[in-house]
């Protein structure tokens, strides 16, 4: 029988449990009671930051082409020359996969073939196929995606927002690497990445549904076991051994400005920050989703008065993104007056640092993220990337809620005194 | 009286009220109606700008309160929304749904109706940002410009903004009478759907809140697809426009003849097996073993009876790809379709629709557009899922042989390194 730990969200009425497989590997299952549908995922702790690592099976030190943790992300989803999408699609179940900057996952939604989803997952990602042929043709299809997202005025504006505020980490790489970089990734590459980041211990499997959950970790592990024969015999797991390079604290460019056939311009504001960890991390995405609403959405009186002169159509937003290696804010929005938008929301942000928070509306907002969360848990992919957020960062499941329900305006004003002008880029794109 | 429909499931936590007024609408009529809807979205009588509007619903626990529109085919929607929390699960039990229902009231029948124009002067610049930067996502326009190549001259053609010369031309008197028209000339469908324990007389309520409310077409009054084409079309029309862009966008534009709305679940099969999942024909051989694009998909809709295809490609390979995905469209008339392709688009349609019951905005939207289908039946998932189960190979074929391609629409990039 297997050991869970139990996460319990009384707000939300939802309970997830987790357990951690002999030879590593963390299962999550989140009961959504009355739900038809449910979600299996498979996912690895590695993504388009990681490049430079201890090769698993040789202990070597490596560095490999920047696009390829998105390159190996295709060819698993792939059996055999059949793309996985459509041997899933065959049993009558959508599936799909991405990869951001520090994960990687493969997911599928089913409403009656949980279990023959859960063993095709398994199987995709434990079997991998990778030939020179099906290699060379990636490229061609990975090369249209490339070239789709440099024709996108949003992805050209954040990742020029990232390229100014970073010297050298790797987040400021497009996740899909370049043309010129995909085309030096080799099946042996391919495999070497594979055997050091898709081993158990550096992965994690998500159920989100009505499932029971004792049946559906039994289930996970016999199918695991079919691909693992040293499974009831394993004794250590080891740690992956991953470097990723800390950027240095100034920034790279104050400005970066690009043309594009585009009618709305866009703007990408970023202010880095020092990295945090762990909790904090969470704290933050908290915190930046009451700035956004407490300073920024139509609630206020900065985007009544930009819309009023025409500046703004709809209200700006204010995200955080970060891990333990890097952090960073970044605001969008667009505008035909792009350079009056631009003063207008730098010159706002100073003024407010200076400023008292507002506690009647602070207590609105909180109202609002409160009532948001509950109508949240209605939607199943909440759940799932709730899952995935924490246990990158390694907290209980519901530290957002938590933090939420105890977030002071304290908290905000000393967030938004961590926001710099020297840290400050701007990415224009117009 | 006002058409008024409950779906009620207690797994989810919240509801959605949803208010549609559906009407007739020219070109200038629809460019009036985005406006207008702007319009009644940003204040009324008892808030004056949309400050007022986030602070009352922050204070119902974060409502979302939405204003929407969308073409049912040749009709034109207005769809006012709000969605929050059941009782049972807010602190103290807070009951909000009230409030919530009243607000959405006043924000369509308690409004300032001076249509003061300044405010107007501003809703025209948002509405002619949308209409002006169509062309920013390339798909996406390539889409748009087939729907109106195909259509045209149907209200169908017309762009869900309008079009730029109605819009800068629309004065506030106008704007009154589109109002008016909107009030007493739809057809008005309220659909309340979500987790209504507790709420047992929620349909008197509504009813009592929107009791001036006036419903003046019946669902089978309203024709939404008038199809004003002149005979049919043989010969397949090529169309090109130059864009500075990396990659390019190819589109076809496809017709078919002589529906009856039970096509429907047929053409929804026929449309899986072409395009719309990774086990289709277009996924398997334009973008698996062609390696021509990474999107490649085709699009099935409903009120007009067309389809299109669109694909993002490189230039150089235009003809390529015309010859494939006309290679598959032939291969679909010739019942060239195995067993393995038709089942798995019969059960990928079945776990959609039955996806769409764990969604409260699915239900609604999927009610609505079978109330105009239909004409007043409430159809089930259920019942739509038999009705799928049920289509054959040789109804697939049968609707092959009616399908026509009438355009063939290149957006070019030129600028390939």
């Amino acid at each position: 029988m297997n050991k869970f730990q139990v996460s319990v969200n009384e707000r939300l009425g939802e309970n997830t449990y987790k357990t951690v497989l002999k030879n590593g590997l963390e299962v999550y299952i989140c009961k959504k009671q009355g739900f038809k549908k449910k979600i299996g995922m498979f996912g690895t702790k590695y993504g388009s930051i990681i490049n430079d690592f201890v090769d698993i099976t040789t202990n070597e030190r490596m560095r490999v082409p920047d696009g390829i943790a998105h390159f190996l992300e295709h060819k698993l989803f792939e059996q055999e020359g059949a793309n996985a999408l459509d041997l899933f699609s065959k049993i009558g179940v959508s599936s799909n996969a991405y990869t951001t900057f520090d994960h990687t996952v493969y997911f599928f939604e089913t409403i009656d073939k949980f279990k023959e989803g859960i063993e095709l997952l398994i199987k995709l990602v434990k079997t991998p196929y990778f030939t020179k042929e099906n290699v060379d043709k990636e490229q061609g299809i990975i090369g249209q995606e490339i070239m789709m997202y440099d024709d996108d005025p949003s992805f050209a504006v954040y990742f020029n927002a990232l390229r100014a505020m970073y010297n050298t980490h790797p987040v400021r790489i497009d996740i899909a690497g370049t043309i010129e970089s995909i085309s030096h990734i080799t099946k042996d590459l391919l495999y070497t990445c594979y055997n050091t980041f898709y081993s158990p211990q550096n992965m994690f499997i998500i159920v989100v549904g009505d499932v029971d959950v004792n049946e559906t970790v039994k289930l996970i592990e016999e199918n695991i076991k079919l691909y693992e024969k040293d499974y009831d015999k394993k004794l250590e797991v080891k740690e992956v051994t991953k470097y990723i390079e800390q950027d240095k604290e100034a920034i790279c460019k104050k400005e970066i400005r690009k043309k594009m056939p585009v009618y709305m311009p866009k703007l990408c504001m970023g202010y880095k920050l020092k990295n945090v960890e762990k909790e904090e991390i969470i704290k933050r995405q908290v915190v930046c989703d009451i700035i956004s609403d407490l300073y920024f959405s139509k609630i206020t009186p900065f985007f009544e008065a930009e819309y009023n002169k025409g500046i703004l159509s709809d209200p700006v937003s204010f995200d955080f993104e970060g891990t333990s290696s890097f952090s960073h804010v970044v605001i969008n929005a667009e505008s035909t007056k792009i350079d009056e938008l631009k003063n207008d929301i730098h010159n706002y942000i100073n003024k407010i640092k200076k400023e008292d928070v507002d506690k009647e509306l602070f207590e609105i907002v909180k109202k609002k993220k409160i009532g948001n969360i509950i109508k949240d848990s209605d939607n199943l992919n909440v759940s799932y990337r709730r899952i995935i957020e924490t246990l990158l960062e390694k907290v209980d499941v519901y530290t957002d809620v938590e933090i939420l329900e105890n977030i002071t305006v304290n908290d905000i004003k000393s967030f938004l005194n961590e926001l710099e002008d020297e840290k400050l880029v701007f990415s224009i794109v117009e | 009286m006002i058409n008024c429909y409950k779906i009620n499931d207690e797994k989810f936590k919240s509801i959605y009220f949803s208010v549609n007024f559906t009407m007739n609408s020219n070109e200038q009529e629809i460019s009036q109606n985005a406006i207008l809807a702007s319009v009644l979205s940003k204040s009324s009588k008892k808030f004056k700008n949309q400050s007022e509007i986030e602070k009352y619903l922050n204070n119902l626990y974060g409502a979302n309160f939405d204003v929407n529109v969308e073409k049912f085919g040749d009709l034109y929607n207005i769809e006012f929304s709000i969605e929050c929390v059941n009782k049972k699960f807010l602190p103290n039990n807070e009951d909000v749904v009230k409030y919530s229902l009243k607000f959405l009231h006043s924000m369509i029948y308690e409004q300032d109706l001076s249509f003061d124009s300044e405010i107007v002067n501003r809703e025209k610049e948002y509405i002619l940002d949308r209409i002006r930067s169509k062309k920013d996502d390339k798909l996406k326009y390539g889409v748009i410009k087939t729907e109106e190549l195909i259509c045209a001259p149907d209200n169908f053609s017309v762009f869900l903004y309008g079009s730029e010369e109605y819009v800068k031309n629309t004065t506030s008197a106008e704007l009154y009478n589109r109002y008016l028209g909107m009030l007493n000339s739809s057809c008005i469908t309220v659909i309340v759907s979500g987790n209504l324990s507790g709420y047992d007389d929620i349909e008197t309520e509504i009813k009592d809140i929107f009791s001036d409310a006036n419903s003046k077409f019946s669902y089978n009054e309203l024709d939404y697809d008038t199809h004003n084409v002149n005979g049919e079309k043989n010969n397949i029309e090529e169309v090109n426009e130059k864009s500075d862009t990396n990659q390019s966008v190819i589109t076809f534009g496809l017709r078919v003849k002589d529906t009856t709305c039970d096509d429907f679940f047929v053409l929804n099969l026929y449309n899986a097996i072409l395009g719309a999942t990774p086990s289709s024909k277009l996924f398997q051989n334009v973008r698996e073993k062609e390696s021509l694009a990474y999107t490649v998909r085709s699009r099935f809709y409903r009120f007009k009876s067309i389809i299109i295809i669109y694909a993002g490609i490189e230039e150089k390979n235009y003809e390529k790809a015309k010859q494939v995905i006309e290679k598959e469209l032939e291969d679909m008339k010739n019942a060239k379709i195995s067993d393995e392709e038709f089942n798995a688009s019969k059960s990928s349609i079945i776990a959609d629709l039955a996806e769409w019951k764990d969604s409260k905005i699915a239900l609604s939207k999927m009610l609505i557009s079978n109330l105009f289908v239909y004409h007043n039946t409430n159809i089930k998932i259920e019942t739509m899922i038999e009705k799928i189960k049920e289509v054959t190979l040789e109804d697939v074929v049968n609707v092959a042989n009616r399908i026509n391609v009438e355009k063939i629409f290149l957006l070019g990039g030129e600028t390939n390194e």
